[in-house]
């Protein structure tokens, strides 16, 4: 197991963002969290990333403690997160170098790693210029392979098609499937059913902090028997995956 | 891979300070800043307050009895006038030494054989020594001491028919003449250098907090201790440059000089913006959002700039909020940064400075540091 959590759980000030999630997350596979928003899917990933403090539970990367070995656990993953990682008045190369020196990596292998994920994701023309001034699906590239700098092993998105035009999250999920074929453990979360759908090997569905069914995907449809993940989560919580707001502002073209 | 943590500051420093230089709305208000209170300071009077008890020091070298005799005349005099407070000191080093260090304001020095010299010619004259860092207070004690020593009755004292006179003859304690801007300019400095750390590291904080970029610091193996001293240090290095830029205005518009030592200044501004940058975590970590968080530095900034004695001196303060204006710690970076620019004050004539604000900023960051912890990982 590559990732293990045992009843995990936040809370904020008496409000409980998440309820004792139990999980584990096969090496070389990618595992989907599933939930609307406000699910409590970032607030878990920040504890696993030791970011934040679990109020109670445990949880386990590599076989390294998310409370006690922050520091291998650190040097374990590498974390895309809603927001980008990325300062926007330094060029791409300095990004990537400043977090590499954080890392540990210096001098001209951190130089060489730099310049080869950036041509990975075809920015080299424009790795001098401040991220800044990129397109969003320009700078969710670089905001990528910025979390590949130390070569992690365990690789944690969140949402990161969010927000992204068409073309770019084809991009994202073609990108996030060649992880798992480097044999990286991917976990990635999404409100996007389609999303689930085509890249999770394995999913947990989670609604208002707690997790509602974990399994592989096909297995997680055929046990209820649905059709589709909106369906399954339909079933398991009574309502429509996407709420009514973003499914209607989609509809009038936003 | 082992991190070490003086390089892992640098790191954090050198990003910061890169970012800064690339926002150029930073970048002009840190530039524009000192050149409006420059000139606004510049070319402004702080108006001369009522002077009551400054402390002046006496030194007697004329032991004869009529020496002795004007000696106790004057001090009896001065002290009667409710403005000064004499303290006799037994040598001219000694009192030197409290001018330095801003214990006393001005020396007199009665020279030896002043008795025999009235006796004889009728006149004769008195040394004054005054601290000139203050151009109004200067001249209000010129003119105070002028009044005193033109009113002392010597004749009797003197046992002489005619009338005699003593003159006092002032001088300095930097050779050249002063202005107001030279009373002004470290005030100034230490002022503007110092309050950017209050809302500085601060505002780098929330700034990496609202791109999000801060998880991605606390996601890197290096401690929480490297990223707010390397954020702490790049306000200081920013802090000195924009000391620099103010002192070099204030050279090119309006003729300051520095007389002591450019590193025992930069010392007291460094320790200055550390204790600020500081005070500047513990004030935001109680709030939570930036708005709050700027009304409270507001709150802290505006009494001190005024009570810290950058603008005007302390002295000329009633004494309720002199006491307050001995709390704030933007009062010992001012008095220790401007009696080493101006009086060449050597360390040990500002150690009691030094060793406070050293102490406030280790209480400081012992305080912050948890608060930080606190904050980020809650
Ligand atoms: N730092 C925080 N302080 C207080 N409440 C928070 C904080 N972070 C998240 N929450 C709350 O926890 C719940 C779960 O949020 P989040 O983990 O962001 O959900 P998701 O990522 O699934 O949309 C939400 O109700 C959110 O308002
Ligand atoms: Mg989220």
């Amino acid at each position: 197991m590559s990732i293990v959590t045992e009843n995990l759980t936040k809370t904020f000030n008496g409000l409980v963002a998440v309820n004792g999630v139990s999980l584990k997350v096969t090496k070389g596979t990618i595992f989907g969290l599933l939930g609307p928003n406000g699910a409590g899917k970032s607030t878990f990933l920040r504890m696993i990333c030791t970011v934040l403090r679990p109020t109670s539970g445990h949880g386990s990367i590599e076989g390294f403690d998310i409370v006690n070995d922050t520091n291998e656990v650190r040097k374990t993953i590498g974390v895309v997160q809603e927001k980008l990682l990325l300062y926007p008045t330094l060029t791409a190369i300095e990004n990537l170098e400043f977090f590499g020196r954080l890392y540990g990596i210096r001098g001209k292998p951190l130089r060489e790693k730099a310049e080869a994920l950036i041509e990975e994701v075809k920015l080299t023309s424009v790795k001098d210029r401040p991220v800044g001034t990129y397109s969003t699906g320009m700078r969710q590239r670089i905001n990528l392979v910025r979390a590949l700098i130390h070569d992690p092993k365990v690789i944690i998105l969140d949402e990161p098609t969010n927000g992204l035009d068409p073309q770019s999250v084809r991009w994202v999920r073609d990108y996030v499937k060649r992880l798992k074929e480097r044999n990286l453990t991917v976990l990635v979360t999404t409100h996007d059913m389609h999303e689930a759908e085509e890249l999770m090997d394995e999913l947990a569905i989670m609604d208002r902090g707690g997790v509602l069914a974990v399994g592989r995907t096909a297995d997680l449809k055929r046990s209820q028997d649905v059709a589709t993940i909106e369906d399954l989560f339909l079933k398991l919580t009574g309502r429509e995956l996407r709420d009514e707001v973003s499914s209607r502002l989609k509809r009038r073209g936003w | 891979m082992a991190n070490n943590i003086f390089y892992d500051i640098y790191i954090i420093m050198k990003k910061d300070l890169t970012e800064f230089m690339r926002i150029r709305a930073r970048l002009v208000t840190m530039i524009l800043l000192p050149i409006i209170l420059i000139v606004l300071f510049g070319y402004m009077f702080p108006s001369t307050g009522s002077i009551t008890h400054i402390s002046i020091a006496v030194v007697n070298q004329d032991q004869s009895q009529a020496g002795l005799n004007i000696v106790s005349q004057f001090i009896s005099s001065a002290q009667s006038s409710g403005l000064f407070n004499v303290i006799s000191m037994g040598s001219l080093s000694s009192a030197q030494n409290q001018l330095v260090s801003g214990n006393v304001y001005a020396i007199i020095i009665f020279h030896q054989g002043l008795g025999q010299q009235l006796r004889s010619s009728g006149t004769a004259t008195v040394q004054v020594i005054i601290d000139q860092a203050n151009p109004s207070l200067d001249a209000a004690i010129q003119g105070e001491l002028t009044q005193i020593f033109s009113s002392l009755r010597l004749s009797a004292t003197l046992a002489s028919a005619s009338s005699s006179q003593v003159t006092p003859i002032y001088q300095g304690l930097i050779p050249q003449t002063s202005n107001t801007i030279e009373f002004l300019a470290p005030g100034l400095i230490a002022m503007t250098t110092i309050l950017a750390g209050l809302s500085g590291l601060a505002m780098t904080f929330s700034r990496e907090k609202e791109l999000g970029t801060l998880d991605g610091l606390l996601m890197t193996p290096i401690s929480r201790l490297s990223i707010i001293l390397g954020k702490g240090f790049a306000q200081v290095v920013r802090g000195l440059a924009s000391g620099v830029l103010v002192f070099i205005l204030a050279m090119i518009l309006f003729g300051v000089h520095i007389y002591g030592s450019i590193w025992l200044m930069a010392l007291v501004l460094t320790l200055g913006i550390l204790a600020f940058t500081g005070m500047g975590i513990i004030a935001t970590s109680f709030v939570s959002d930036q708005e709050s968080a700027q009304l409270i530095m507001m709150m802290i900034q505006f009494p001190m700039i005024f009570l810290s004695g950058a603008l005007y001196p302390v002295i000329q303060l009633p004494s309720w909020l002199r006491i307050i204006s001995d709390i704030l710690p933007l009062t010992y970076v001012i008095s220790a940064f401007r009696s080493v620019m101006l009086l060449n004050a050597p360390f040990s004539a500002i150690s009691g400075d030094v060793y406070i604000l050293l102490i406030f900023t280790l209480v400081v960051f012992a305080i912050a540091l948890p608060l930080f912890q606190r904050t980020v990982t809650k």
